[in-house]
């Protein structure tokens, strides 16, 4: 192998890949090469850093130099002044959002620091389609280990004692359910994994391995990853992946000599959200509407055609190779005593978006404000969403509460996926929360009543309540219909799907209030509930909100205070989002008509001045 | 030309006056006297709308002409002939979906009718889909039918790749399909009308999907739909009118931190913004 002095990471995740990543990684190629580097300095497109707010991204190592958002004009710079010369470009660095300083490697860049890898521990690092480098990265270390050294009911009894926790969902102990299915009867069984979600760029080998140790520990000879359709990046290094594992004898017959053999099969769902349940994701690999079917029996007892099935998220086989390989004490060593571990988080929103891995506890204040990089300048901080559509919404004064399974219950949030969506003020919690069940209702499979009927009704009221339609015992209906929904739904899904009204109701009860007594939507998302107006004082007479209106409906000269046209204006809100200086407010419904009635008299009482001062001459 | 009809019967003088009816009313019509003779016919055009056939006839009878005659066309109309109507006969010749059926002795007048109608039917249920699904593709789908048939759970697969084939799966898809893994039409249908990856309608060329999962929704996602809705001037789950983009959304992609995410064909566009919206278009005209 050439020995070369410096290697060029170029992020091949999704995000970069389709900000324009590839050709970032051709024209630094094309300049290496004809700068006479190309022997002496190594490209290669790594796994994803999950930084995917700053893509493409680049890091030259050895020193781990970060640059982001590289465009293919970019590459003469980057390899006249740093690889040739060893100034690293200051201007194509990570800045730091408050000071602006530029920090150029990438450990010292918050949102890389405070994370903690597991899972993801090969991120950024490595060429995922190359099981060489895996492999040099301790890879299926550990499966050797499970399958040569370890008996089944010791791997089961080492996951038992880590203590590890489904990360799709409720969180249910890992270890009871492999015991489970582990002493489950019968000679044939399998072992499913769930679709990535939020995990799409993930290790392809990592997985593999992961699947192989269960598969052992169960005693499973075949198994299948539901991959949607939608991650065409994902699916072929998976296959790839797959295809390198049985090249070297790590799928298929009689693994590693130990005699155990496994053949995993990728199957491709066809974007149901409800896929995510599993009784209804093993519906869907058998090839009927995806729909969940009541427990008990478990999975593990009675699954894939009625088979014992083992059934895990992503994330979760992603952190058995490193489980067994170290230890449950070393797993314990991060998290908290009920949920041990790391988890992946998908940080989105009004932040730099991101994937990103921290132990279990790490408050959410740190994921947002740190790691996350706080909201942008100028708004402020409102809510948070965790878990995806289904989670609940949270207040600024919960931002504290560890990042937990049982923490996000009690507040009325879920871990789900590992979605978290902050928002700013801009957003309208009611809004919001309609969007949630909206997702519900398209997603629902119409199997149990509460949920496709259910969240129906739930959502005809809130769209009510956003077109000014509320009325009185709106809410309280709401919060009964939703905790029935929550109580009675047969699966996942529609026991979650109250979360975000809910939670919405407790945190913002008070905003709920407003759009129904007062007609107000204070954030301007619900139209028929605001009315845009200037306020003079504060108006600079700038001319933003003017050259931002597409219904020409401000005017006002320069320096001067400005004003809407309240015939005029569709409350698109473009005015109040574009004036620096806070002069746009939002008014109550109510006092579009006011203000026009105001200008009419302004108009008449300015007629009447005139026509008396036509008289008085 | 209001059509091209082939009848089958033993006796000529019923071919006969059928020429005599079905000429006159603008037909285009063919005669065999034995259904050996009109698979040959139908071998070498395929042009007919319409078979009117005898059920009892020598050598190969009406039921069995019309199973060999449904495994090459599938959606051509039959209509059957018979002098002995039996329970059993009209129970068979259903399930192989006859159009009509006419009880020896007929009148001219109900035969020229019945001829109308098939023909109608034959023109109703065709429309742009019998374009869309013709005779080679309608063997590559058997070809990948049989390549995956026996296999547990294949049905997925099978739509999916069909889908890929034919762009979607319209009714006559479905039929072939259930033909073809001997399977209930109501059972296709259920998981094709299940998944949203399925469409039962004509897409565009390029597919434009956009993610309003929670994460793209704080993202914006909702403008970047609105601008792409007027720019095409179409609304979710429609196709322009030159077919070139269909728009659909999907209920969260799972790639919450590219948000907001369009995904256009194969190729995925993150952290869109919309005034860039209508610059992915441009891309793909």
């Amino acid at each position: 192998m050439d020995k070369f002095r410096a290697n060029l990471m170029v992020c091949g995740g999704t995000g970069c890949v389709s900000g324009g990543g590839l050709k970032v990684k051709q024209a630094v190629e094309a300049q290496l090469k004809e700068k006479g580097l190309d022997k002496e300095i190594n490209v290669v497109l790594a796994s994803c850093s999950g930084f995917c707010a700053m893509g493409p991204i680049m890091t030259v190592y050895p020193d781990g130099i970060f640059y982001q958002k590289l465009t293919p004009a970019d590459a003469p710079l980057i390899v006249e002044q740093h690889l040739l010369k060893g100034k690293p470009v200051e201007k194509l660095m990570y800045r730091e959002p408050l000071k602006k300083q530029a920090v150029p490697a990438m450990k010292d860049i918050p949102f890389f620091n405070l994370q903690v890898l597991r899972a993801l521990r090969n991120k950024g690092l490595i060429d995922p389609e190359s099981i060489e480098e895996y492999i040099a990265r301790d890879g299926y270390q550990a499966a050797a280990k499970a399958l040569t050294r370890m008996t089944p009911e010791e791997i089961v009894k080492e996951v038992k004692a880590s203590g590890l926790r489904g990360r799709g969902g409720a969180g249910f102990p890992t270890g009871l359910k492999w015991e489970s299915c582990a002493n489950a009867p019968g000679p044939v069984k399998y072992i499913v994994s769930n679709d990535p979600a939020v995990f799409m760029d993930f290790d392809p080998h990592v997985i593999l391995e992961g699947m192989i140790i269960g598969a052992r520990a169960v005693g499973a000879g075949k198994g299948y990853i539901y991959m949607r359709n939608e991650y065409p990046l994902a699916m072929q290094r998976l296959q790839k992946a797959m295809e390198q594992a049985r090249e070297y004898g790590l799928l298929g017959e009689n693994i590693l000599g130990s005699g155990f053999s496994l053949d995993i099969e990728i199957f491709q769902g066809a974007g149901a959200f409800i896929a995510g349940v599993g009784t209804a994701l093993l519906r869907s690999i058998e090839g009927k509407r995806g729909m969940p079917v009541p427990k008990p029996p478990h999975s593990t007892e009675q699954g894939l055609w009625r088979k014992p099935t083992l059934l895990n998220n992503m994330e979760t086989w992603a952190n058995i190779p490193p489980l067994i390989l170290n230890g449950a004490d070393w797993f314990r060593s991060l998290g908290t005593e009920k949920s041990p571990g790391t988890k992946v988080f998908a940080i989105t929103g009004a932040i730099n978006n991101g994937l990103v891995e921290v132990p279990m506890g790490t408050p959410l204040r740190k994921l947002i404000f740190d790691i996350g990089g706080g909201i942008k300048k100028g708004r402020t901080f409102k809510a948070v969403q965790l878990g995806g559509a289904t989670g609940g919404i949270l207040p600024e004064q919960l931002l504290d509460i560890p990042a937990t399974y049982e923490d996000f219950a009690r507040a009325g949030a879920i871990m789900g996926g590992g979605g978290v969506a902050a928002m700013d003020n801009s957003n309208c919690m009611v809004s919001a929360a309609k969007f949630s069940v909206e997702f519900v209702v398209d997603e629902s499979c119409g199997k149990c009543p509460p949920c496709r009927i259910g969240t129906k009704v739930l959502l005809d009221k809130l769209v009510d309540i956003t077109e000014g339609r509320g009325v009185e015992g709106d809410i309280e209906l709401m919060e009964d219909l939703a905790r029935e929904i929550a109580d009675t739904s047969l699966c996942g899904l529609g026991q979650t799907a109250p979360n975000p009204v809910l939670s919405t109701l407790k945190y913002f009860r008070q905003e709920y209030e407003e759009h129904i007594r007062e007609g107000w939507c204070k954030a301007g998302v619900c139209r028929p509930l605001a009315t845009f107006h200037i306020d003079a004082a504060a108006c600079k007479g700038c001319g933003a909100c003017a050259r931002a209106c597409p219904q020409k409906a401000i005017t006002g000269e320069k320096k001067q205070p400005h004003v809407v046209n309240q015939e005029l204006c569709i409350k698109c809100r473009s005015c109040w989002e574009a004036c620096k200086f806070g002069a746009v407010q939002i008014g109550p419904a109510g006092l579009r008509q006011e203000l026009i009635d105001r200008a009419k008299g302004a108009v008449a009482a300015k007629e009447a001045e005139t026509a008396k001062g036509v008289e008085t001459i | 030309m209001k059509g091209a009809i082939l009848v089958v019967d033993d006796e000529e003088v019923v071919l006969k006056s059928c020429e005599r009816v079905l000429k006159p009313a603008g037909y285009e019509v063919s005669t065999s006297t034995s259904a050996q003779k009109a698979l040959q016919i139908l071998g070498e055009n395929g042009g007919f709308d319409l078979v009117i056939t005898d059920i009892k006839m020598p050598g190969m009878d009406g039921i069995e002409f019309m199973k060999k005659l449904r495994e090459k066309n599938p959606d051509i109309s039959v209509v059957l002939i018979t002098g002995y109507p039996s329970q059993e006969s009209i129970k068979e010749a259903l399930a192989l979906r006859v159009v009509d059926y006419l009880p020896k002795p007929f009148s001219p007048a109900l035969l020229a009718e019945t001829a109308e109608k098939a023909i109608e039917f034959r023109k109703k249920t065709r429309g742009p889909e019998s374009e869309d699904f013709g005779p080679e593709k309608a063997e590559k789908l058997t070809e990948i039918i049989n390549g995956l048939k026996g296999k547990p759970g294949s049905l997925l697969t099978v739509l999916q790749k069909a889908q890929e084939l034919i762009g979607y799966l319209p009714p006559a898809v479905q039929r072939h399909i259930a033909r073809g893994l001997n399977m209930p039409v109501s059972e296709i249908h259920g998981v094709v009308s299940f998944y949203p990856f399925f469409s039962m309608k004509p897409r565009g060329k390029h597919i434009i999907k956009i993610c309003l999962g929670a994460a793209c929704y704080v993202k914006q996602a909702e403008q970047i739909l609105a601008r792409l809705k007027g720019k095409l001037q179409i609304d979710l789950g429609e196709v322009t009118a030159d077919r070139l983009f269909s728009l659909e959304s999907v209920r969260c992609l799972g790639a919450c931190g590219l948000a907001p995410v369009v995904v256009v064909d194969k190729n995925t566009h993150s952290s869109v913004n919309p005034d860039e919206a209508l610059d992915i278009l441009a891309q793909y005209q």
